[in-house]
């Protein structure tokens, strides 16, 4: 059942990003030779400068390797093998968990401030509200989605980290071990989705720039 | 008068005509266990009487066989080794066949398991087998096959076939001696081992030092006083005013009876003295052995591993494995809850892994059993160096799952073709190996002698000049010796492989099984589940001493057992950085969340 639903999820997200890319791509002609370098130079994750703006770059791509690391690992026996993770695959998977727990910890607060709904995405529903938005600047394109996407991966996170975590601890049988492992799946699942639209966002973003 | 009722009035129920239910075979229901007061009957079906000039033993097949219909009963598991239609099922314990001074022990079966030999192969006939081994068989099987060599014909008329045994398992008297049995068939008393097993009965003699025209019907006056045929004398009182006897006979076997065959001694410090071991669970919990081995008349017994139900037609087999008590509370069985074991755990190994068989100790101990070493019999070798040598708790690999095991490793000579290795028959190697290696070389503990690799080679030479075909080979230690360019070269070979069986018992109680106390039980660096030692058993003087680990009989790499094993340091570290992570995360998301929450309460309260 979770390779089914697993193999669909993928399937429907490429498919998506393959149409999104098709319908908006910009014809070659018309992209300058600096929008090629950006969109060469590390597919274009956020780069702001100064120490911190560094620390956030280095932070996030560590994450995201360690992002990739996990899904290898994770999916691949499942998916192709239809058997639970074992041999070096788990161990890898184990070593790189708690590093992309601690970095989307660093990543949360860092990011969290804004990643904060203060700008005017829906001015129809900010016309309904009669409510006047804290920031005056026009919102990016994508920007909505990417902060939507920020916030779904914190949410996710959580049942993806404690359902693994709690499970070491001898203190749930056999029905809910099966319940944690469950939950571990599809939180993956969905963790996994997300963060390749976010990443996906972020580079469409920069190129939109 | 009886057996012809019995025959007459059921045969409604029959397919064709072995397969009719007697008057024992019916079940009407009642609970309580009819009073066996029943007539003796002779192998020819005779009435045996007090009175008869000559007293003849009891024939279980005809005495037990006019109730019971024997040849259903002698379909069962315990009898049907010889019939190769039935399917072998799970590996399980040989017959091992062991003499030292030809340095060999080789796992024998009449079943198809992989790695055993057929005891023909060795030159063992049915009758010959049952001679060796009938000790602790409960009858039947190769002891009831009418010999086909020519030299053993007449012997079997003197011996008699060795019929089923009914009151091996089914007699409940205290005097029911199986040690007697055992005892008469060494003497090849085949025909009157039952008799002199019962409580109201004793033979004395011996059939193996009559001629081969003797006849027990009518046996002659024998001039030498050493010799004495087997005779039959029934204890007094024992007939009553209609020369029936009483049987104690039960259908609940009792457990003191499956342990004349079922013994184990584990040759281990703590538990070398029968008062120091703990015995199973189940039998501490009041279990008996046959409320989970359970069968019909068809004596189909359900063995009780894991998808026994596709092999067996035994119905209880499906509902009689451990996962089928133990997640159903049948028989009051407990449902184990497995606080903190990752489901994995159930895929990669059998309950038996965990519960089953003594723990897992640094050095796999060895292992004594009472059909490979005649425990309990007057023969038994009481060395804890004996041969066979078994080792025991042995974690290795059974259809995907690893599951203790008992391990032999498999030493004899053959010959060797097209990469395929036959044992040589024991009588073509015994005078042989005796111009070699001297009885005088033989230590009295039944251990091996010790062996040079000159003497192999010695031996293998001389075995060239008596093969037809094929090159003599001796396999030892898990390694085949041959003579390659006048050298004698060792090698890998399959036929070399430990045999290994998977064991169930004794089970260990909950708080006594591996992971009770923590993950680090078999998940470190010096657990005895993965870095045991398991001695190489070899009669070589240059192979003592060596071992191998667990986790070679499991299939695993040993790069990737050590650093799992030592991954598991960093457990407690992981539990800790991962909380912190998801506690800094749950303080993120309520901070926003909670602003988020007052934004919206400003919203609906219409406030800026």
């Amino acid at each position: 059942m979770f390779s089914i639903v697993s193999i669909t999820g993928f399937a429907v997200l490429f498919f998506v990003i393959i149409l999104h890319c098709l319908c908006t791509r910009q014809k070659p002609d018309k992209l300058s030779g600096e929008k090629r370098k950006c969109l060469l130079s590390l597919l274009c994750f956020e780069c702001k400068s100064g120490f911190l703006g560094i620390l956030r770059k280095l932070v996030y791509l560590a994450a995201l390797l360690c992002f990739v690391v996990l899904f290898v690992t994770g999916f691949y026996q499942p998916l192709i093998n239809g058997e639970h993770i074992s041999g070096f695959p788990i161990m890898i998977h184990a070593t790189a968990a708690p590093v992309f727990a601690v970095f989307i910890a660093i990543l949360a607060v860092m990011w969290a401030g804004e990643c904060v709904f203060d700008k005017n995405y829906w001015p129809w529903l900010t016309k309904l509200l009669q409510r006047q938005p804290k920031s005056d600047s026009k919102p990016q394109r994508y920007e909505f989605l990417l902060k939507a996407c920020f916030w779904a991966i914190l949410v996710l996170a959580l049942p993806l980290i404690l359902s693994i975590v709690l499970s070491m601890f001898k203190i749930f049988g056999t029905s809910m071990q099966e319940l944690f492992l469950d939950v571990h799946r599809y939180t993956s699942l969905a963790t996994a989705i997300v963060i390749i639209l976010h990443t996906y966002l972020m580079i469409r973003s920069q190129e939109a720039k | 008068m009886a057996t012809l009722c019995c025959l007459t009035v059921w045969p409604c129920f029959a397919d064709d005509t072995n397969e009719v239910r007697l008057l024992g075979d019916i079940d009407d229901g009642s609970l309580a266990i009819p009073v066996h007061i029943i007539l003796l009957y002779d192998e020819e079906g005779g009435k045996i009487s007090p009175e008869d000039e000559l007293t003849l033993p009891f024939s279980t097949k005809q005495t037990c066989g006019a109730c019971h219909n024997y040849e259903i009963i002698k379909k069962g598991w315990h009898f049907n080794a010889i019939d190769p239609n039935v399917s072998a099922g799970r590996k399980a314990q040989p017959w091992i066949f062991v003499d030292a001074q030809t340095v060999t022990q080789i796992p024998l079966s009449y079943r198809k398991f992989e790695g055993v030999y057929h005891p023909g192969k060795l030159g063992i006939s049915p009758w010959k087998f049952t001679e060796l081994f009938g000790r602790q068989m409960p009858g039947g099987g190769p002891g009831e096959l009418d010999t086909d060599d020519y030299d053993e014909i007449m012997r079997q008329s003197v011996s008699g076939k060795l019929e089923i045994n009914c009151l091996s398992c089914h007699n409940a008297d205290h005097g029911q001696d199986q040690t007697e049995y055992a005892s008469q068939v060494a003497l090849q008393n085949f025909r009157w081992a039952a008799t002199a097993a019962c409580e109201f009965a004793s033979v004395k003699g011996s059939a193996k030092d009559m001629s081969e025209t003797w006849d027990y019907m009518m046996p002659d006056v024998l001039d030498d006083p050493d010799k004495v045929p087997p005779t039959v004398k029934f204890n007094k009182n024992v007939f009553d005013n209609k020369n029936k006897v009483l049987f104690d006979i039960v259908r609940k076997v009792p457990v003191k009876r499956c342990y004349f065959c079922h013994s184990n001694k584990i040759l281990a410090e703590k538990t070398s003295e029968k008062w120091m071991a703990d015995e199973d669970v189940h039998l501490s919990a009041g279990l008996s052995c046959v409320d989970c081995h359970r069968n019909g008349l068809d004596h189909n017994i359900v063995r009780g591993y894991e998808n026994e139900a596709k092999k067996s037609s035994n119905p209880l087999a499906k509902t009689s494995t451990c996962e089928s008590c133990h997640t159903t509370g049948r028989l009051g069985a407990p449902v184990p809850e497995h606080l903190g074991i990752p489901v994995v755990h159930f895929t990669k190994l059998t309950c038996t892994a965990c519960h089953s068989g003594p723990a897992p100790v640094e050095k796999a101990p060895g292992l004594k059993t009472s059909r490979a070493h005649a425990l309990g019999t007057h023969s038994v070798n009481k060395s804890d160096e004996a041969l066979p040598h078994i080792t025991t708790t042995v974690l290795a690999e059974q259809d995907g799952k690893i599951a203790p095991h008992n391990l032999i490793w498999p030493a004899f000579w053959g010959s060797m073709k097209e990469e395929q290795v036959a044992p040589i028959a024991i009588n073509i190697v015994k005078p042989l190996t005796a111009k070699v290696i001297s009885k005088k070389s033989l230590p009295p503990s039944g251990d091996w002698p010790e062996v040079t690799s000159e003497q192999i080679k010695k031996i293998l030479t001389l075995l060239t000049s008596e093969l037809e075909e094929g090159v003599p080979v001796y396999i030892c230690g898990g390694k085949l010796y041959q003579i390659d360019k006048d050298k004698l070269k060792a090698e890998e070979h399959e036929a070399a492989k430990p045999y290994l069986w998977p064991i169930a018992h004794n089970v260990r109680s909950a708080a006594q099984s591996l992971g009770a106390k923590s993950c680090g039980d078999c998940h470190s660096t010096d657990s005895a589940f993965f870095f045991g030692s398991v001695a190489v058993d070899s009669p070589l003087v240059a192979d003592k001493g060596v071992v191998k680990q667990m986790f070679e009989f499991q299939g695993l790499d040993q790069f990737y057992t050590k650093a799992f094993a030592w991954s598991f340091m960093f457990r407690p570290w992981f539990k800790i950085v991962t909380l912190c992570s998801c506690s800094i995360i749950s303080v993120v998301l309520l901070l926003y969340g909670l602003k988020a929450l007052a934004c919206i309460t400003k919203i609906l309260a219409g406030k800026d």
